[in-house]
Order: C-alpha cells, then structure tokens, then sequence
C-alpha cells in the first residue's frame, strides 16, 4: 500500500524554521469532509475502493475526462470524471487509476450514469489495489455544483488561516511591546489552541505552561515520557515549535493535544514561537524564564494555597529531582537570587532559588539521601559569604524533609527564621546557618505571632505606652530591654543623660504599672514588646 | 541490579593566572567530594587560558611534565586525600619541542594511571592548535578507575566517530570529553554530537566546556557542560552557558548492560567491511 506523499502528511511535529514553506502547512479539507457536504450527499456518493485512505486531504478538485489526466495533475486533487472516455477497455480503466496514482491524486469521483451504469470492476479493483480512494455518484448531477463548493471552503479556509495567522500575530505583538510577562503571551496562545501549552529549555525542562490547570497538570505528571514521546512525534495533536536565534537554539514550544487539524496547529505553533523568540530578545534585563518558573512554584508552595503535592509535576517538570531525596529549604535574608543561584552552580547542588515578597529570596535543595544535609547547608553557606564579600550574610534553614508534603512547612519555617532575624543579623554576630533553635525567644515570638492570645497579650502588657501617643517611651523601653537594663548604654544610645533617661523610666514604669527592676516583671514587658514588634512587620 | 556512581564536571572561566586557576580546582574538587563524587574531569587545558586563539610561543611555558610536573603531583595528593579519581586535561612537554595536548587519569588513592593525547588537532582561525600541539600517539587507553573503565576523548576528537567507536570497543564505560568550544562555532553540534556518539557506543560521556570570553580572542565560550547516557539522554540538567558551575550526577552504569542487550550494535557491527576506513 502507498501512502500519499511526505509534504502532505499529518505528522505531529515538524521542526519549526522560519523559511518553512506555508504549501507544507496549507489547511485542506479531507476526502471524507468533502463526501459529507450536503450538496455531495445529494449525489448519493458511496465509496467503492481505498476505503481507508479518506483522511487525505483534498487540496483541489478537478473535472476531467481525458484519459491521460494523469499528466495534468499535481497531486492532491480530487479528480471528478464520468468516464465516457473509458467505457467498453478495462485496460484503459486500469490504466487510468494507475496514471491517478502516480500523479498523487487525492481521490477519484465517478458519477454513474450513461457511461457506466454501475461502477465498472476494473477500476474498483485497480483503485482498491494501489489504494485510492474510489467514490460513485448513484444520482447524476452537475460536477460544476461539487467544484464550486469545495473551492470556495478551499478558499475560506486558506483565508480563515491567513486570517488566524494574523490576529494571533497581532494579539502576541501588542502584547509584547506593552511588556507582558511570558505568561500572559502564553495564556493568550493556550486561548487560541484550546489545549496546553508547554515551553522547555532544551533539557526538556518545564519553564512555562498555560492553559486550564488540569489538563496541564495531566500533562506534567508523566512529562518525562511525554516530553521524549512529543520529540518523537509519537502521539497526534502534540505540535512542537524549536525556539531559537541568532543560530542557537535553546527551547522549544509544545502544543499538548491540539484538538483541530495538524495544519492550523502548526500554524498557532509557529507564530507562538517566533512571538516567544521575540520576547526573550527583547527581554534584557527582566528575569529569565528560568527564574520565573521557579518562583512561581516556589511562592505557591510556601503560599499553601495549592497543596503541595499538586505541585509535584511542576517541580519535577521543572528539573528538580523529587524521588528519594531530602529537601533542605533555605531562605536567605536581603539576598538577591542571582549569586545565590551562581553559588549553587559552583557547588553542584541541585535546587530551586527565587525572590519571596519582603527582600528574602528561598531556596529549595534536593539532595540525594546519603548526602549529609547539614553539611552541606554549612558549606553553602560559606562559600556564599566568600563569594558575595558579604560576612554578614546569614541563611536561615529549616530541618530537612524527606517527604515531599512537608517541604511548605519547611519553607514557612525557614522564612520565620529569616524574619526573626532579619533586623539582627549583625547585631547579633550570628553564625552562616541559623535555625529554629538559634532565634530562641525571638523565634517563637515570631512563630506565634498572629496567634490572638499573643496578640492581646502584648497590648494588655503595652497598653498604656500603646494609647498614649508618644513613640520615644516606646523606644527608650526597646533600647533598655535591648541592653539587658543597661541604664548607662541606654542613655548614650538615645542621646540623653542619665537623670533625664531616670525619668524616662519612671514615667514608663507609671504608665505600665510594672516594676523594670523585677526580673519577672521586666521579661513579661519584653516578650510583650518583642510581639507587638513581630506583629508590626 | 543497579551500579550507581557519582559523577563530577567541571567548568569554568578563566581567571587570569595559572595558580590561581589551580585552586579554582582544587575548591571544585573538595566541593564535589563533599557531595560524594566519586569521579571529575576538568575542562580542557584546565589550568591555562584558551591561548590557541592566538599563536605566540610564549605559551609553551604553560607545558608540563606528566606525570613529574608539579601540576598532576598536586592534584595526586589530592586525589588520594579526597578519595576521588582526577581527570586532569593540560598542556604536555614530553621533551623541549615535542608538546601535546593530554589528559591525566588520578586514581581515587593518588596513583597515576596514565595519559590520552588528543589525537586530531584542528587549525582554524580561533583554534590555532597545531603550532602548540603534536598529534597525540597514545592510541584509545581505556583507564580502569576506582569507579569504572574511564576513557578520554579531547575537544575536536569528538567530531570524529573512530576514536568513540575505539574506545567503546576497549570497554570504556564513561567517557569525557574536555573541551574549549566558542558560541557560533559549534554550539548546535554540542548537544548533538556527544549524545549520538554515546547512543552509538552505549556509554556514558561527560562533556565539558569552558566559560566566558578570555583576553587573547573573541571566543565566547558557552559551556553547558553535560552527561549523557548511553540512550542519549541528558543525566540531570544542562549547565550554565555563562557560568561556572560543577555538576554532579549520579549514573547508573548498569545501564549500559541494559542498553546494550537491546540494541546489539556492538553484535552487529562489521568491521570485515571497514577497511577502507584505514586506507591511507
């Protein structure tokens, strides 16, 4: 059996380069789309031979009743005849399908009627053996009719691409000269296609998806296999587009089981691509589609709005190794992303990194189980000290944790450290790594922060420094608490002498109630204030 | 059965002297040995910059003995104190005026295995290796290694099957690839031409290349360092292409038994019609 020829077939995924010719892509009807028109269905068509080629597409129609019609085709088209010149030789017939074939037609239509009167069995076999479609028409009817109907869908269609072609140019256009992030280019795209939408670095990691959540999220569970299988052009509807320029390649774009005909996909494909290659140009400084990803996930994961274990295909998607290993989540305060991400390339470690709200940027190490992850962590956090010329640099971690599901609480816990000392990194001397343990009162003040009985608490503790409207008190009890009562330091910070700072303390120790000099007294103020500062940032 | 090993790359930009680069080195190969690594090869002539882009003999200096230069001595004391086996690609001075481009193989208690000299040099603007180096005449050594039989491959060697075939057959179960490639030059060929020859010869290849753009030329070298496995498939991510970054996976080199039991290319292969490949 032949099979129609390469240019027009329906493989899923041709490379994408710019100079590819439009013919290959054209939009066509199928041979079974035109036999279901209504004009068609009138003439009673019935398929007598190539019944299971009725998919190829049909790229004209032509009306000829010479016998050597072959000569004039050149491929693709739908040849409509009623064989007057063939009646009476079955060697002509045979040998006219067989000039069909080699010309590459599409199909061939034979209206019944003076010449044959039933379809003649030397062509049905001819056509059956070499596989062409073979149609009758049991009720006559002017070829003109057929032919004007299948060129003008011809025509809409080849317009209605051109016409998609250039709103989704359009669309992608203006999007990107008013400076839309990567995603919004994607999601208009995924509008466009109706199905996922999945951009990859050339190690087939995910950077991007749009499209609706679970059928990306589909899509993402098996990506391993899915991202090999698309290469492969193993599965129909999965389009895929090389991004790339200047020469280089460096990703590709894949349209995850696009739903209409493989020509229009290819089409939506190829002007996402060069909208996206164009973006990624045009985009200097902003941060790389790398980045974004991760901090996309990592803000979802310490968000909990989605359940983590949602975000398993993504973050594996992503490229980070999520079978039996042990996450180590970080945050690092006043850190931008960039060296922190250069540090971990110069040690090797595998891990997410990406700026959280409030100046700390998190960063997510998996580590293979046998690797010791407190170690690890303490070399991380040398070399970044060394590398950034900045000592004080201070990585808050949170312990380890083997499973998946617990590496939210992780990251919540990191950042709770990081917060807790945040403002006293220096103050405090601390070492490269710190934990939960380190930040001692401070940290679980933070910790329970939000929690009412806290809250109330340190305003009924502060109540009356609170209500009154003089912050200085407020500072001066901060300064003296700071200093361990250190009434001499105390005076000297806020720059006032010693019996002014005296009745300072008094009027604070009226306005409280409370007796600073007891110890009791003294710590219960402290906690309170150490909440009530916890609770204001 | 599974046989894991972990497995070091390392690259990175040129520093501006030699001792200083050499302890860019030393530091990757205790930050790998921290993680476990069990293996690492540096990028090719690791301790100098890319001086074939120019053609100055002031560069012959950078050529040591090996084993006896005081370079690949260092890096033995390294190895045996970290437990890792070294592939040090440099620059070789047999005798004054015989120079090649080698690699050293360190095994993980220090002891010196021997050498690849890299057999095809190219002489092409940017890549004027011929006034440098001699071919390499040391044959397709295959180095058998605290973690596996280890082969060496150089730069441009990798564009020629022969050598990849040579070493597989000598049954090499990794092979590196140490090289200094630039942006425009080669770049689409970089994740080609390895994979292909590891699908070809069912091993696994570590492929490295330098970073950043150095004083004596243009050559913008892009790194994306690599392992790949013997179905061509990347171990773990690319690296960086600006970069420097060590990368370290674990390869599992059972695979290579299971690869091979189904694509029999080793079976297949007839090497009763290759002669004119030997011709002269």
């Amino acid at each position: 059996m032949t099979t129609i020829p390469e240019s027009r077939s329906t493989a899923s995924t041709v490379s994408f380069t710019s100079s590819a010719s439009f013919a290959s892509s054209e939009p066509a009807l199928s041979v079974r789309q035109v036999l279901t028109l209504e004009r068609v269905l009138a003439g009673e068509p019935e398929v007598v031979a190539g019944a299971g080629q009725l998919d190829r597409p049909v790229r004209w129609v032509h009306v000829a009743e010479a016998a050597d019609v072959g000569v004039m085709l050149t491929g693709g088209e739908m040849v409509l005849t009623t064989g007057v010149l063939l009646a009476g030789d079955e060697a002509k017939q045979a040998e006219y399908i067989q000039s069909l074939h080699r010309a590459e037609a599409a199909a061939v239509v034979l209206g019944l009627g003076r010449a044959f009167p039933a379809p003649p069995e030397a062509m049905r076999r001819a056509a059956e053996r070499c596989g062409l479609p073979m149609i009758v028409l049991h009720r006559p009817f002017p070829f003109a009719e057929l032919t004007e109907e299948v060129q003008s869908r011809l025509v809409r269609r080849k317009f209605a691409a051109v016409s998609l072609s250039e709103t989704v140019r359009t669309a992608l256009t203006a999007l990107i000269t008013a400076g839309a992030p990567l995603h919004r280019l994607l999601d208009e795209i995924a509008q466009h296609s109706g199905c996922p939408v999945v951009v990859t670095n050339l190690a087939h990691r995910v950077l991007a998806t749009a499209g609706e959540r679970p059928a990306v999220d589909d899509v993402l569970r098996d990506w391993e296999r899915v991202a090999r299988q698309a290469g492969a052009g193993a599965e129909d509807g999965w389009i895929h587009a090389e991004l790339g320029g200047r020469g280089e390649r460096w990703g590709g774009l894949l349209l995850c089981g696009y739903r209409g005909d493989t020509a229009t996909g290819r089409l939506l494909a190829d002007r996402a691509a060069e909208a996206l290659v164009l973006h990624r140009m045009l985009g200097g400084a902003a941060p790389t589609w790398e980045e974004q990803s991760a901090q996309s996930l990592l803000t979802d994961l310490v968000s909990g709005v989605v359940p983590a274990r949602q975000l398993l295909p993504r973050a594996r998607a992503a490229g980070l190794p999520v079978n039996r290993r042990t996450f180590v989540p970080l945050v690092v305060p006043g850190a931008d992303p960039a060296p922190l991400g250069r540090v971990l390339r110069l040690l090797g470690l595998p891990g997410l990194v990406a700026e959280l709200a409030g100046d700390a940027t998190a960063v997510l190490l998996s580590l293979p189980r046998d690797q010791h992850a407190a170690q690890l962590t303490a070399h991380f956090a040398a070399r970044l000290r060394t590398e950034t010329g900045a000592p004080a640099t201070v990585v808050a971690a949170a312990d380890p944790r083997t499973a998946w599901d617990d590496v939210p609480a992780g990251l919540r816990e990191a950042r709770h450290v990081a917060d807790a000392v945040a403002d006293s990194a220096t103050a405090l001397d601390l070492p490269a790594v710190v934990r939960l343990k380190d930040v001692h009162l401070r940290g679980l003040v933070r910790l329970l922060r939000d929690d009412p009985h806290v809250q109330s608490f340190a305003e009924r503790e502060l109540d009356g420094l609170l209500c009154d409207a003089d912050p200085e008190l407020l500072g001066v009890l901060r300064t003296y608490l700071a200093t361990g009562r250190n009434k001499s330091r105390t005076a000297q910070l806020h720059h006032v002498s010693r019996p002014a700072l005296y009745r300072r303390l008094e009027a604070i120790q009226g306005r409280l109630g409370v007796d600073l000099d007891d110890f009791e007294q003294a710590a219960s103020v402290h906690i309170a204030l150490l909440a009530h500062d916890a609770q204001q940032r | 059965m599974s046989r894991v090993i972990r497995a070091a790359l390392f690259q990175t930009a040129w520093t501006g002297d030699k001792e200083s680069m050499i302890q860019v080195h030393e530091q990757a190969a205790r930050d790998a040995a921290a993680q476990g690594a069990q293996v690492l090869c540096f990028q090719e002539l690791f301790y100098g910059p890319y001086f074939c882009q120019v053609q100055d003999k002031a560069f012959y200096e950078y050529a040591e003995r090996i084993p006896d230069g005081p370079t690949v001595r260092r890096f033995q004391s390294l190895a045996r104190e970290l437990g890792i086996v070294l592939v040090l690609p440099m620059y070789e001075e047999e005798q004054p005026g015989v120079l090649y481009n080698t690699a050293a193989v360190i095994d993980a208690d220090g002891s010196y295995l021997g050498k690849y000299r890299k057999t095809h040099i190219p002489q092409v603007r940017g890549f004027w290796e011929k006034f440098y180096f001699r071919p390499g005449n040391s044959g397709w050594p295959v180095f058998d290694t605290a973690v596996g039989r280890i082969g060496v491959y150089i730069c441009y060697d990798r564009h020629f099957p022969e050598g990849w075939r040579a070493l597989g057959l000598a049954g090499a179960e990794i092979v590196f690839n140490p090289s200094a490639t630039s942006r425009g030059l080669s770049r689409y060929l970089w994740q080609l031409e390895q994979p292909a020859a590891a699908a070809a010869n069912e091993y696994f290849v570590g492929a490295i290349n330098r970073v950043g753009v150095e004083d004596l030329g243009d050559n913008d070298f892009y790194g994306t360092t690599y392992f790949v496995d013997p179905e061509a498939q990347f171990v773990g991510e690319v690296a960086s292409d600006k970069e420097a970054e060590l990368v370290v996976r674990d390869l599992d080199l059972a695979k290579l038994r299971e690869v091979r039991d189904r694509w029999q290319f080793y079976r297949d292969r007839a090497p009763g019609a290759y002669g004119p490949l030997t011709a002269p």
